[in-house]
């Protein structure tokens, strides 16, 4: 094959030419379906922005959730929507039907230590009991209600059902879920 | 998880390829100031999301590859689909043309009459009379074609 060969194909305007108009390549239908596209591209990012400044994906009052244990021994304020590596708190205050021999105890599912992360626990407690589905802690009390932060920074997408007690009593069960 | 930051890497990479889609062209050579910002901005803040709290070597190394390949991915599907290169880059569009501006396409691509005469002047032509079609290229360029003087010969 000569080095000529390969370049034989004839140059042609694959577009409509009108009195030798300039092939410039337009698709105008194209265009007006993009603009239109575009128009609905801002709404739905504008309706984002208003969803993220309201908390629909976390950090702000849409996410925010409180439960209370049917015997009223345990309410936890939660955000029922996290955000992968971003940390956050959850409240527990522990009414004072569970307060025994100044000391307080409350079991945590095993879910919020892993998938939730949680990093710290306030006030530090006296123990830890490592158990199959979770951990138990134990706090000294002197009076009610007792009041426990957990610091939680989730590293791990997707829906995490937790669950929180004090032992004895009825259980809290939520479900968190966690953004990417 | 190593298959989120790849993951992580290819979302970033297709979204702000979207946004800026989005953002639109704007006509002119060069960046001006402001759409540095745009660009160092969006990057900055594309890295705080994407990199997480992975600062090693092989989080870069594996992001900068999944980056690379979905970029050489792009680039062969563009070449081989008319359909999708549309999409990615948009139409050439024509402003001017037979002494008509095309007000429509001008006003939904905020460009003015001032923009593609700015350019007809980079080209030495002064007077409107003188383009005999302008138009708006894929990378944001209004290219102008002069009228030739010896024609009507």
């Amino acid at each position: 094959m000569s080095s000529t060969e390969q370049f034989t194909e004839p140059a042609t305007d694959n577009g409509p030419l009108v009195d030798d108009a300039v092939e410039v390549g337009e698709d105008l239908d194209f265009q007006r379906a993009w603009w239109r596209f575009e128009k609905i591209a801002w709404i739905v990012l504008s309706l984002v922005l208003i969803g993220d400044a309201a908390g629909l994906f976390g950090r702000g009052w849409l996410a925010k959730a409180e439960v209370t244990s049917p015997d009223q021994t345990l309410h936890v304020g939660y955000e029922r929507i996290e955000r992968a590596g971003t940390p956050s708190e959850m409240t527990l205050r522990i009414g004072s039907t569970a307060v025994h021999d100044g000391r307080v105890r409350l079991f945590v599912s095993e879910s919020l230590l892993q998938q939730l992360g949680a990093q710290r626990i306030i006030p530090q407690p006296a123990t830890s009991d490592v158990g199959p589905n979770g951990v138990t802690y134990t706090f000294p009390a002197t009076g009610s209600p007792a009041i426990v932060g957990i610091e939680l920074e989730p590293s791990f997408p997707g829906v995490h059902r937790i669950e929180l007690s004090v032992p004895g009593a009825q259980p809290i069960e939520a479900r968190i879920a966690v953004l990417p | 998880m190593a298959i989120l930051t790849i993951l992580r890497a290819a979302w970033g990479y297709l979204f702000l390829i979207f946004i800026s889609r989005i953002v639109g062209r704007r006509p002119g050579k060069q960046l001006a100031p402001f759409e540095f910002v745009l660009i160092f901005y969006l990057g900055g803040l594309t890295l705080t999301g994407m990199v997480g709290q992975e600062f090693s070597l092989t989080n870069a190394v594996t992001q900068i590859m999944t980056v690379a390949g979905v970029h050489w991915l792009i680039t062969k599907v563009r070449a081989s689909s008319p359909r999708i290169a549309r999409l990615i880059d948009g139409t050439p569009l024509t402003l001017l043309e037979g002494g008509q501006w095309r007000s429509l396409s001008m006003k939904a691509m905020k460009i003015s009459p001032a923009d593609v005469m700015a350019m007809a002047r980079d080209r030495d032509i002064g007077t409107v009379d003188g383009v005999r079609s302008a138009a708006l290229e894929r990378n944001g360029e209004i290219s102008i074609i002069k009228k030739q003087d010896n024609k009507q010969e």
